[in-house]
């Protein structure tokens, strides 16, 4: 990186642009914080007092959305810890072992990379009708654990380990398992918050597939919750509410993303060095 | 027999050969070093003792029992590698643990090695840092105690001081020299370093091109290789190879003649190889080559490279012909790099090498 | 292999079988099945009828797909040549290691985290015409509101806009990713060199992240030909089909009207026309660097 300042005028082109980036949240924000009346009278008297938390309140009175919050964090979680396991077994075997075919179901799953999600989503969904898998937690989860990336992501990770390490703790009589288990997983903790942190963004903000699997409001997403509140509500008479839900949706995203924006960053510019 | 012994060890990658029938017997307690060129085979074949390879035909034999079938962790053998391998997300105690831990050795027992390897290595108060916050020297120290803890039958050292500077070098080698006076095992060491291999080791088994090409100690090595690559690659400076011809024998001695026109008596018994006329190679170390006083006779040669030394210099030579020899002269010597001067050999301590490289070396004085 | 390993045998399948399993299941069984469904006369209850190739002459001929298509493309090159560039701007600027640089990335790296479904509340309430953002600010200067969102006129670009905002992230990460990579002495040369910033640019910058500008033409192409979720939810491709995805009929032909076999038969099309897009965009820039060398 760069140690140079920016010039004056690269300065105020890139705060218009932080303007521009941020306007829309800070829209939002305000939106609501206002009462749904106040708003069916005038969206522009979000920019003045009074402002009140009567919407986050109703949200958590009555609303169906944190049942959402929660599916929302089971199915992210679950999504994210299977992925993990799986990935980290999987990159290990791949990375470490050798076995009959190898190679080919290397490639096999590198291949998964470039099929994209609409080539496989409406058989997807056929298959789970009739295994009665819809509106169900492992339904909603199950999809995203062919994820090749995590697999090809891991075993990468796997590869750059001195393989002097597998060797001393072969000496040192320690089983495949052992050796997987208590030294070189160990070692892999940032390629795991990396992978984990990427796979609980993507599971969290996952749309077409829970809009399709989830079909009573009991399993609904945060995301397709509060997609069918946007086309229910009547464009402004809950506004206020609405933009609440947007907020309070948001939270736990914002959360992840603060605490972990290092992992996120380094997991996207992982995908840069393939 | 106690120790380790080889018998006929081969191994191949697919269709490149790295071992060829390789045979060699270790006394218990005994301190050996592979000796050798990088491809020579020397690491294939410390991996195998190991267990970390698999060998296609030969047998592994360790305390009288035959061990190439059996897990690395089960062989009794511990190993140091080249960077360690020491597992950085444990301390230093974590690292030494791990093995007895896995081979279920009680916890006090484990704590009681532990205690008394720290004690002897000076690590004791290191126990709790992690492999991260230590400098090279104290690590190469863990990964040795790592190895003693385990009190195995056999300790391996894959290059135990290539990854050291060179002050450390000196030190680690004085604490490698101590290392088998406080273990009860036999040591192999692996390196390409001649110098290390006949600091340490009780033998040496030079190897090249898939096979031992001698095994002895290492005066022996260096005063009677057993062919010219042996001759080549151990010793500093390398002994001078010139291109020669038996010029004819004095009674047994064979005398041997140069391109530049000298004549040489050598002390070297005539034998098979060595007729009149045979070409072979004539080899000379340094300080069998001296300048000669002014107006004596000797061979004329141009100085290529002056390397002093504080107590001796070498000097890197050409004779008439273009061969290169080397010559040594005490102290801190006053010739100049192209300068002209005159070589005195001495032709009894020569070998000889004949065209397939049988080594023929001076025998008896007369 | 080391011996070692060679001893593994099949135990290797102890580490892999688990992923194996999922991955065969659930995505190599549901590929297949697609390309059997798309021949088929199906529905989503079950009934299936063979009819060749059938689903795929009718694809052809059908003008909504059309202009689902023309749509798509449409989307697709407001997008991505935007993006590509307004964020490889951005990632030069960013690229150094400022306090107020860190800050900007955060910023504009933010959005990326968001749903779909929240960009979409989010820009709704910004475009619509009677209380959105922008129609209080044309409302402040005097002007009258725009109805962005049910003009055929403006809806392409507004979903273009709304998408612009919500990518614009990635893109950056991987360009500042990219940027790193370019071993610093190079630059120091140039320098000594006496080189400009725009010849620097041009002819060490540019050609040092060439592979990650094709990723991100390539993942963003990819990505915005399979647009759906903005479109759905900000206009339900309205008004009269005008922002209609290709993506978004799959989701009307197979949950609207269930007429699964002609809807995989699109979906199968679409993942052709992305694959023979990604692969071209690959040979291209590959060619041309076997060229230079």
């Amino acid at each position: 990186m760069k140690r140079d300042r920016l010039s004056p005028l690269v300065t105020v082109l890139l705060l218009i642009g932080a303007a521009i980036m941020l306007a829309p949240m800070l829209w939002t924000l305000l939106l609501s914080f206002k009462s749904n009346a106040a708003l069916m009278a005038d969206s522009g008297s979000a920019f003045a007092p009074p402002w009140t938390l009567e919407n986050y309140a109703a949200i958590l009175k009555g609303s169906l959305t944190t049942r959402w919050l929660l599916n929302s964090l089971i199915v992210a979680s679950g999504a994210t810890i299977g992925v993990l396991v799986l990935s980290s077994l999987a990159g290990y075997g791949f990375a470490r072992l050798e076995f009959p075919f190898r190679r080919t179901l290397f490639v096999i799953v590198l291949l998964g990379l470039a099929v994209p999600e609409q080539a496989v989503i409406l058989p997807r969904h056929q298959l789970f009708a009739w295994a009665g898998l819809h509106n169900t937690y492992p339904g909603l989860i199950l999809p995203s654990l062919t994820g090749s990336f995590g697999v090809f992501f891991m075993t990468q990770y796997f590869r750059a380990i001195p393989k002097e390490l597998d060797e001393a703790a072969l000496l040192d009589g320690a089983s495949r398992f052992t050796l997987f288990r208590k030294v070189l997983l160990p070692l892999t903790i940032p390629a795991q918050a990396t992978l984990g942190v990427f796979t609980f963004l993507a599971a969290w903000n996952d749309y077409w597939w829970p809009l399709i699997s989830a079909t009573t409001s009991d399993y609904f997403t945060l995301t397709v919750g509060l997609a069918s509140a946007q086309m229910n509500y009547a464009q402004t008479s809950g506004l206020g509410f609405l933009m609440a839900q947007a907020v309070f949706a948001s939270i736990p995203i914002l959360v992840v993303y603060i605490a972990f924006q290092k992992q996120i960053v380094r997991a996207m510019a992982g995908t840069a060095v393939r | 027999m106690s120790g380790l012994e080889l018998i006929d060890v081969s191994k191949s990658y697919g269709a490149t050969r790295v071992l060829d029938g390789v045979s060699l017997a270790i006394g218990a307690g005994e301190f050996v070093a592979f000796l050798g060129p990088s491809g020579s085979g020397k690491s294939t074949l410390l991996r195998i003792i190991a267990g970390l390879e698999s060998l296609d035909a030969g047998e592994v034999w360790l305390g009288g029992e035959r061990i190439d079938g059996l897990a690395p962790g089960a062989r009794g053998i511990a190993m140091v590698f080249q960077h360690y391998a020491l597992y950085p997300h444990m301390t230093v105690r974590e690292n030494m643990a791990f093995g007895l831990v896995n081979a279920g050795v009680p916890k006090d027992e484990i704590a009681r090695r532990i205690a008394q390897a720290a004690e002897t290595l000076e690590i004791a108060t290191q126990l709790d840092k992690k492999p991260g916050q230590m400098s090279g020297g104290q690590r190469q120290r863990v990964a040795i105690g790592r190895a003693i803890v385990k009190k195995p039958k056999l300790f391996l050292l894959d290059e135990p001081l290539s990854n050291l500077d060179a002050a450390l070098r000196g030190r680690t080698r004085v604490e490698l020299a101590q290392l088998r006076t406080r273990v009860d095992a036999a040591l192999v060491m692996v390196t390409h370093d001649q110098s290390e291999a006949m600091t340490l080791a009780d033998r040496i088994v030079v190897m090249n091109d898939r096979r031992i090409q001698q095994v002895g100690t290492p005066a022996e090595v260096y005063a009677r290789p057993a062919n010219a690559f042996v001759a080549g690659f151990v010793g500093s400076p390398a002994m001078a190879m010139l291109p020669a011809r038996v010029a004819g024998h004095d009674g047994a001695r064979v005398r041997i003649g140069l391109p530049c026109g000298a004549d040489l008596p050598t002390a070297i018994p005539a034998a098979a190889g060595l007729e009149e006329g045979a070409p072979v190679t004539l080899g000379l170390r340094a300080e069998h080559v001296t300048l000669a006083p002014p107006a004596t006779p000797g061979l004329p040669a141009r100085i290529d490279l002056v390397e002093r030394l504080g107590d001796r210099t070498y000097l890197y030579a050409r004779l008439s012909d273009g061969s290169e020899i080397i010559a040594h002269a005490p102290g801190f010597s006053a010739v100049r790099p192209g300068e002209a001067v005159t070589l005195a050999v001495d032709a009894a301590a020569a070998h000889v090498f004949t065209a397939d490289g049988t080594a023929h070396h001076p025998g008896p004085r007369a | 292999m080391t011996g070692a390993a060679r001893r593994d045998g099949w135990v290797g399948y102890a580490f892999v079988g688990p992923f194996l399993l999922v991955y065969a299941a659930i995505l190599i069984v549901p590929l297949l099945m697609g390309l059997w469904i798309s021949l088929n006369n199906a529905d989503l209850f079950g009934r299936r009828e063979w009819v060749g190739l059938a689903n795929y002459a009718q694809a052809l001929g059908d003008p909504v797909l059309g202009q689902a298509f023309a749509n798509t493309l449409t989307l697709t090159l407001l997008i991505v040549p935007p993006l590509t560039v307004i964020a490889l701007l951005l990632a030069l600027a960013l690229n150094r290691a400022t306090r107020l640089a860190a800050i900007l990335r955060g910023v504009f790296f933010s959005s990326l985290v968001l749903s779909v479904t929240i960009v979409t509340l989010i820009w709704r309430f910004i475009l619509t015409p009677d209380a959105g953002l922008v129609a209080v600010g044309l409302g402040a200067l005097g002007r009258a509101p725009v109805p962005f969102l049910s003009d055929p006129a403006y809806v392409i670009p507004a979903l273009a806009v709304t998408t612009l905002w919500w990518s614009l992230g990635f893109p950056i990460m991987l360009f500042l990713a990219g940027l790193q990579q370019v071993p610093h002495d190079i630059y120091e040369a140039a320098a000594l060199d006496g080189a400009g910033r725009w010849t620097v640019f041009r002819r060490i910058t540019l050609p040092s992240i060439r592979r990650t500008l094709l990723l991100v033409v390539m993942l963003q192409t990819a990505a915005q030909l399979q647009i759906f979720g903005q479109a759905q939810l900000l206009t339900g491709g309205g008004p009269g089909g005008a922002s209609r995805t290709i993506v978004l009929y799959i989701f009307e032909v197979s949950f609207g009207r269930w007429e699964l076999g002609y809807a995989t038969a699109i979906a199968e099309l679409l993942f052709g026309m992305i694959l023979a897009v990604t692969l071209l965009q690959y040979w291209l820039v590959i060619r041309h660097e076997e060229q230079r060398a």
